[in-house]
């Protein structure tokens, strides 16, 4: 039954409720950022680039607090979620980038 | 534990609750007939269902396949229309990849796969049998287009914009569509479930390394499954709202570019092959040592080899496309992807050679189709890796010659690991051994069939014969080797029909004898799935395999005396379990996996005809969800014991506290 | 709008919930079954980890692909449309009409179409659901189940309150001029959200059971995993609304 007790035992590695607050105004205010920047006139690299930082910062939040990625690796054997996720991100991002790349660049 | 009040038990009474939701229906529990065949949970009834429907499957596809060779096998032949011949060679090209040679790789993974890992079965059982009835539900709809209106006809990968309601009006295509969409929801479902199980239910000791070559094979496999199969899934919703609901995602007039749909095809398309082979990799992996007496050579690399495949077979899809107008880099780039995943392939081969190099082969029939497997896909490799090269594939692209590829690694390799793996594993499954000499004579015909229909194929590609092209006139010259594919695709129908007779006739022979025992291991085989009775008990092993090597069960039947040679000590008979499933508590059956799985085709039919049979399906539908969900896992109502749920929760609950 | 993808996506959004349900299942199964040893499985987990969880991010892997296909079909159907739009496509040219095509080929972009404000206002109420969805885990981990349901409760509305921001900008949107089949940036725009949305209400579904099961004192402690389990498919659906947030309606 020990596989049971470690199934509960992570229950202690979940973030605190300050935490999820903290994070949440994080979110908040980036999303509040984003949207201000976009008002900014700011054309190409200096308009997009910032937006694409905060909005990979505001998806490791979530996942990574809120989905308790972060707090699940120190669970035994907890980094496979992570990695199950992360591999999948990157196929998606390296196949559709690919195929985006040939359309538009036409390489 | 996390609550200090002591509540983890169930409160009382919540047992009654869930009974009155099930309402409807009482728990299914007859033991045997349709209705337990229907309601089953056990991943190895799924797994010979699958089996059987993709034989049923298979003999549709075959059929449309003699078609195809009656149609070609004179010039200026008239036996099919132009348009009939489309639907025909349309619905054999998805047939068999979609609903033959993908669902028996289920079976075996169904079947086997637990079986291999000491596990009693699979993580989620209901979902497994959801997974089986989608792909039927799927499959059958897809088939029920032969009666209403004709099937699809754009080819297998049914490019765009020749897939729009313009080039394909009628339904053919929406049953292309909807049937595939339905069966890739089973598939993504078993996905996620076989992974599950791989990962974190093996028996005790059984480490990643030391998991047999067939189930390392149906990992990789399960997650190729698990990440392409949404890529399609996107492709036919996107060809749903184009042709059901106009949309423009195809429509060259509004700027739309097609090569998106065969972008997104491909880019599942490519894994598809791959989780296509793998499972026969894996079955082949198990034959050749067992029949080699000797364990797999570089088993490490069989199961890295295994995994590159499964990476790279990512960055390869475009050169399904090196005609579509790419540009120099990406055609470049996918060449050499193309070339370098030739390389694991072609490290498995030489593993295989090296298991067999001086060994004391025993040429049984799964044996014998084992070889066949490594030497034509062989074949079939060295000609893939020709129009790996970018402007070899120029002219080879459409042609004969690359049906004759595909039919290499497709028939000649993967098909032929299958039936190699029914042959061994048949005594496992029901309990009598296939009959050797008929299956060597079966052999025999398949390999010459195969090569008699297939090698002509690579001439007549080289010759310019294009593929799909419904018939031929005499002055240009293709009537010759056409006619000689058309004999050996006979003889190749023939000697694959020969399976299930032979599965047939092998059991009414044991069935006359009296159903003598075969034993638990009528191979001498290497992996644990050899350690139970034959057939495999309901319950699988009495009690949980521990294991400490790889190949497990054979180093316990051979260990090494005083003079380090290798002897046996125990037969399989001694060691064998006894197969006593007393006290052994499995999942119950259900009726709601089927019931969601066949609400879906109503939905499909929906979408194609009249949005009125929607209500219907989506009513069907969510009453079987509602029922699944509130339906325990486990038929508690039935069960003996006499205490109530909550004693047994209860009971649980006090062995949590005690460890 | 999303009728266009409702069968489709409903089986596979539908499909997401069996899936959880049946994890709801099993959990019970888990704990509620009778003793380890005789079970199939509880007992044997080789890597200790749960095979529910394991199970839904596994799905959510595959999510991945899903969601990335459709944000690719949307940026190149927009990028064709606003080229055959700007090049005077006679076809694709008065399929939306009035000031807004002027202003799209004037700025050669679709933003004249957006109404940034109100989509960063619901944007805004999707991820207070996140905060609410997780503070319910909480809650129920900590056997305060009566504040649970509160922020289930709360989850779900604000989901609705998306869902109906939506159906409030869709419904703008197809007066101003958009529709589903009148060119390729309306179908891509509406496939793209409406696929987000429907995974949106399967979510709402799934908390409302999760609210039925915890009004009938179900929803105990030794069952939070079931929620972390919709809250994991809760939070995904709202990272994939952070991705469609920028990339379709900030970045032009």
């Amino acid at each position: 039954m020990a596989a049971e007790i470690d199934i509960h035992a992570h229950d202690d590695s979940h973030p605190t409720e300050k935490q999820y607050w903290v994070v949440f105004v994080v979110l908040a205010v980036l999303t509040a950022v984003e949207v201000a920047w976009s008002y900014m006139g700011l054309e190409g690299v200096a308009l997009v680039a910032p937006l694409i930082i905060m909005m990979v910062v505001k998806f490791l939040l979530v996942a990574g607090v809120f989905m308790h990625l972060y707090f699940d690796t120190k669970i035994l054997h907890g980094r496979l979620f992570w990695w199950t996720f992360v591999a999948a991100i990157i196929l998606a991002v390296a196949v559709y980038f690919t195929v985006f790349a040939t359309f538009e660049f036409g390489i | 534990m996390a609550s200090d009040n002591g509540q983890l038990a169930l409160p009382p009474g919540s047992s009654v609750t869930t009974t009155s939701v099930l309402g409807a229906w009482a728990r299914p529990d007859k033991p045997t007939g349709l209705m337990n065949w229907v309601t089953t949970v056990d991943h190895k009834k799924i797994g010979i269902m699958y089996g059987a429907a993709s034989l049923f499957f298979l003999l549709v596809g075959g059929v449309a396949a003699l078609m195809i060779r009656i149609q070609l096998a004179t010039p200026d032949s008239t036996f099919l229309s132009g348009d009939a011949y489309n639907r025909v060679y349309t619905m054999h090209g998805t047939v068999m990849v979609f609903l033959v040679v993908m669902p028996i790789g289920a079976a075996f993974a169904n079947y086997l796969m637990p079986l291999q890992i000491g596990a009693r079965d699979v993580a989620f059982p209901r979902i497994n049998a959801f997974s089986f009835w989608v792909f039927l539900a799927g499959g059958l709809m897809l088939n029920t287009s032969w009666f209403l209106g004709g099937g699809p006809d754009g080819g297998w990968f049914n490019y765009a914009p020749n897939n729009g309601i313009i080039y394909s009006p009628g339904h053919g295509i929406d049953f292309w569509n909807m049937g595939l969409l339905i069966a890739g929801i089973g598939s993504m479902t078993g996905a996620v479930n076989l992974i599950t199980t791989v990962i974190n239910m093996r028996a005790p000791g059984m480490t990643l390394m030391k998991m047999p070559v067939f189930t390392w094979m149906t990992l990789v496999t399960q997650f190729l499954l698990l990440f392409a199969i949404p890529v399609l899934t996107v492709a036919q919703v996107l060809l749903a709202a184009d042709r059901n609901f106009g949309a423009n995602f195809f429509n060259v007039q509004q700027g739309a570019d097609p090569l998106l749909w065969q972008h997104l095809f491909w880019i599942f398309g490519h894994p598809e092959v791959y989780l296509m082979i793998l499972p026969a990799f894996g079955i082949v992996s198990e034959i050749i040592p067992t029949f080699s007496r000797k364990p797999i050579f570089g088993y490490p690399f069989m199961v890295f080899s295994g995994i590159a495949i499964g990476f790279m077979g990512w960055g390869v899809w475009a050169h399904h496309m090196f005609v579509s107008g790419l540009g120099p880099l990406s055609v470049s780039a996918f060449t050499v992807g193309t070339m370098f995943i030739a390389v694991p392939t072609g490290v498995k081969i030489l593993n295989w050679l090296f298991t067999m190099w001086g060994a004391k082969i025993i040429l049984s029939t799964p044996m014998l189709f084992s070889i066949a497997l490594v030497t034509q896909f062989t074949i079939g490799g060295l000609s893939g890796v020709s129009h790996a090269i970018a402007p070899h594939d120029t002219q080879q692209t459409d042609t004969y010659y690359i049906v004759a590829h595909f039919h290499y690694v497709l028939f000649g390799g993967a098909f032929f690991g299958f039936v190699g793996g029914i042959y061994f594993w048949a005594p496992k499954a029901f309990g009598f051994l296939m009959n050797e000499r008929f299956g060597k004579v079966q052999f025999w015909m398949m390999v010459i069939g195969f090569n008699v229909t297939f090698a002509p194929m690579h001439i007549l590609g080289l010759q310019g014969m294009p593929r799909r092209m419904q018939t031929y006139s005499a002055v240009q010259g293709f009537g010759m080797w056409n006619m000689v594919a058309s004999i050996g695709a006979f003889i190749l129908g023939i000697g694959t029909m020969l399976t299930v007779v032979n599965l047939y006739t092998s059991h009414r022979a044991w069935v006359r004898q009296g159903r003598p025992n075969v034993g638990a291991d009528p191979w001498d085989a290497r992996t644990i799935e050899w350690s139970i009775p034959s057939p495999t008990p309901e319950h699988n092993f009495d009690t949980d395999p521990v294991v400490t090597h790889l190949d497990d069960w054979w180093h316990r039947k051979y260990q090494k005396d005083e003079n380090g040679k290798l002897r046996l000590v125990h037969t399989g008979e001694e060691l064998a379990q006894a197969g006593n499933g007393e006290g052994v508590h499995l999942p119950a059956p259900s009726y709601w996996p089927i019931t969601l799985a066949f609400s879906l085709p109503i939905i499909g039919y929906g979408v194609m005809y009249t949005f009125w049979l929607l209500i219907p399906g989506i009513l069907l539908m969510m009453a079987a969800l509602f029922g699944w969900a509130f339906e325990p896992a486990d038929n508690l109502d039935l069960d003996d014991h006499d205490h109530g749920h909550d004693d047994q929760a209860g009971g649980a609950e006090k062995e949590l506290e005690t460890v | 709008m999303a009728d266009t993808t409702t069968d489709i996506a409903d089986d596979i959004v539908d499909d997401a919930m069996g899936s959880t349900h049946d994890l709801t299942n099993d959990d019970h199964n888990d704990h509620g079954g009778d003793h380890g040893e005789d079970h199939g499985h509880g007992p044997h987990l080789s890597l200790g980890l749960s095979n529910m969880k394991l199970a839904m991010w596994l799905f959510l892997g595959s999510e991945c692909l899903l969601f990335g296909a459709l944000i690719s079909t949307y940026l190149l159907s927009k990028v064709n449309f606003l080229q055959e739009l700007v090049a005077g496509n006679p076809y694709v040219v008065g399929t939306i009409g009035g000031e807004i095509e002027v202003e799209m080929i004037a700025q050669n972009s679709v933003e004249p179409m957006f109404d940034i404000p109100f989509t960063s206002a619901s944007s805004f109420v999707l991820l207070m659901s996140s905060l609410t969805m997780v503070l319910a885990h909480k809650a129920v981990l900590e056997g305060d189940y009566r504040n649970s349901r509160v922020w289930l409760a709360a989850t779900a509305l604000l989901g609705s309150v998306f869902i109906g921001g939506q159906v409030y900008e869709f419904t703008a949107f197809y007066r101003e001029g958009l529709t589903y089949t009148g060119n390729l940036f309306g179908s891509a725009f509406y496939t793209l959200t409406g696929f987000h949305g429907l995974h949106v209400t399967g979510g709402i579904v799934m908390l409302a059971a999760l609210l039925i099961l915890s009004s009938r004192g179900k929803l105990q402690a030794d069952r939070a995993e079931t929620v972390e389990l919709v809250g994991l498919y809760w939070h995904f659906v709202d990272i994939v609304w952070v991705l469609i947030f920028t990339i379709v309606y900030l970045i032009p």
